[in-house]
């Protein structure tokens, strides 16, 4: 399967923040989920992906093109969603076509006059009037209008109900039924990521912490609920991170069936995307 | 290109309207003897001038130019869509402008000449104030480039002022200007906003430098 996104050793370096040594793989037919707190760097990864922030190092390729070499043929393909609406309030969805087909060999404005009408979205209101689900939904049209093959999107369904992010998320998995098809998603909403993404990568402080197919990572994972002496007990290298309350702790571990049995006296749960995240955002390792 | 082009114009159509509203009511008064043709047509060219800034500005509201950059069409493209969009506008005024010129000298034998130096004029003020802005707008955005629109205006004004005052600038010259052929005139007049062109084309490869090395 061919890698639709391949990253390699990427760093951006701000002072302050820094993005470290990121690789990450996309592969045809598949969503990455991208998760992480504010100020993480997915949207810095994100940024470096579309060549929008010069990298200080690394190399990265979308659908086989240099994304700096050879950005115009990687753009062109791409399909983008971004975490605020950009089209400006005065101009209203058919202008938005207007503006869009002549930078797209493959813009469909029949495509994208269908996808306004399945959202529901008027075409000649000014966008101004729109709500935010509405907006998201004419950035989604536009998005998937000249038949992109890669999608990508950030925070994309923040913000919205769950009756509209559901009828995004529908989008995405039919978009995905073709093997050319990927999507990059970052997002905060780590259940909209259980219900679709293939993959999930975890940015941490500038770092990738976790990158694993997502199926691997939920059947493997578990979550530990004891008490301190019983965390005292346990072996350091068997679990990753840790987290002391006032009614007991609990530990995060990498191999669920494992730690049950060598520890068969402590309760391992499943555990999901959020406790992985707080795990580690908030967590301490022992 | 095209599109990028387009949005602007979509997105100013508003104003764009008025100005074309003021223009046509202007012309009418003019052609009635009411007003004097050659004022509205270099107001309507510097107000015309200052669009692109306010279309920056529009851009920045919305946070248009990350998505702008992120489209298939590569920074240079997107900073040329903008000075096409001067371009046009200015074209369009001087179109209108001679449209205007040739009505009211059929009409009334207004003083055709005096009316194109003035249009040409109007053409290179047109132009010279997006070849300085334009850049600054990259570099330091809209807002913040804004007040040098009035540092480019009124400095220039004020200093041949107070140098006239002051006797350094020998205003009398300009009254040498009547003494030359109008053909002659007219010859010079067009030289104005053909250098206005090339500023305008240094401008556009100092944006491109500029967009080039900006983070979005």
């Amino acid at each position: 399967m061919k890698n639709c996104i391949q990253i390699r050793g990427l760093c951006k370096s701000y002072g302050d923040f820094s993005l470290k040594n990121i690789d990450l793989a996309l592969p045809g037919g598949s969503i990455l989920g991208l998760i992480g707190e504010n100020g993480a760097g997915k949207t810095t990864t994100i940024k470096c992906i579309l060549n929008l922030i010069h990298r200080d190092a690394g190399e990265i390729t979308v659908l086989g093109y240099d994304n700096v070499r050879e950005e115009r043929l990687a753009k062109q393909d791409i399909g983008l969603v971004l975490d605020e609406c950009f089209f400006p309030a005065a101009l209203r969805p058919l202008d938005v076509g207007k503006t869009l087909a002549p930078a797209y060999r493959e813009w469909d404005q029949k495509l994208f006059r269908d996808y306004l009408g399945k959202f529901g979205l008027p075409e000649k209101k000014l966008i101004k009037e729109f709500s935010r689900g509405m907006k998201m939904k004419l950035s989604l049209s536009a998005a998937l209008a000249h038949h992109p093959k890669l999608l990508i999107l950030d925070e994309a369904t923040a913000g919205l109900d769950p009756v509209v992010r559901d009828e995004i998320l529908d989008e995405f998995l039919g978009f995905i039924g073709d093997e050319d098809h990927a999507i990059l998603m970052s997002s905060h909403i780590t259940s909209d990521l259980e219900k679709v993404a293939d993959y999930i990568a975890y940015i941490h402080q500038g770092q990738v912490v976790l990158s694993a197919a997502k199926d691997a990572i939920l059947d493997s994972y578990g979550r530990v609920g004891c008490t301190a002496a019983q965390l005292e007990n346990i072996d350091p290298r068997d679990v990753l991170h840790t987290r002391k309350g006032a009614f007991g702790c609990e530990a995060l571990v990498a191999d669920r069936v494992a730690f049950s049995r060598k520890y068969p006296m402590l309760l391992v749960e499943r555990t999901t995307l959020e406790d992985i995240m707080l795990f580690v955002g908030k967590g301490e390792t022992k | 290109m095209t599109g990028l082009i387009t949005k602007d114009f979509l997105v100013m159509r508003k104003m764009l309207r008025s100005y074309l509203l003021v223009i046509v009511v202007y012309t009418i008064l003019a052609y009635l003897d009411f007003f004097d043709y050659s004022f509205i047509i270099t107001f309507v060219q510097v107000a015309l001038s200052v669009l692109p800034i306010s279309a920056f500005a529009y851009d920045e509201q919305s946070k248009w130019d990350r998505y702008a950059m992120s489209l298939p069409l590569g920074r240079s493209r997107v900073v040329g869509a903008r000075y096409l969009f001067v371009l046009l506008l200015t074209l369009f005024t001087v179109a209108f402008g001679l449209a205007g010129t040739a009505l009211l000298y059929l009409a009334h034998q207004a003083d055709f000449l005096e009316m194109f130096v003035i249009l040409m004029v109007s053409s290179a003020i047109g132009l010279l104030i997006p070849t300085i802005l334009l850049p600054l707008s990259y570099k330091l955005g809209a807002e913040r480039a804004r007040p040098y629109l009035y540092a480019i205006i009124f400095i220039p004004v004020i200093a041949v002022v107070l140098l006239a005052k002051a006797g350094v600038l020998d205003m009398s010259m300009l009254k040498g200007m009547d003494l030359l052929a109008p053909t002659a005139l007219a010859g010079r007049a067009v030289l104005l906003p053909l250098a206005g062109l090339v500023g305008l084309f240094i401008s556009y490869l100092i944006s491109c430098w500029v967009a080039a090395g900006k983070e979005y």
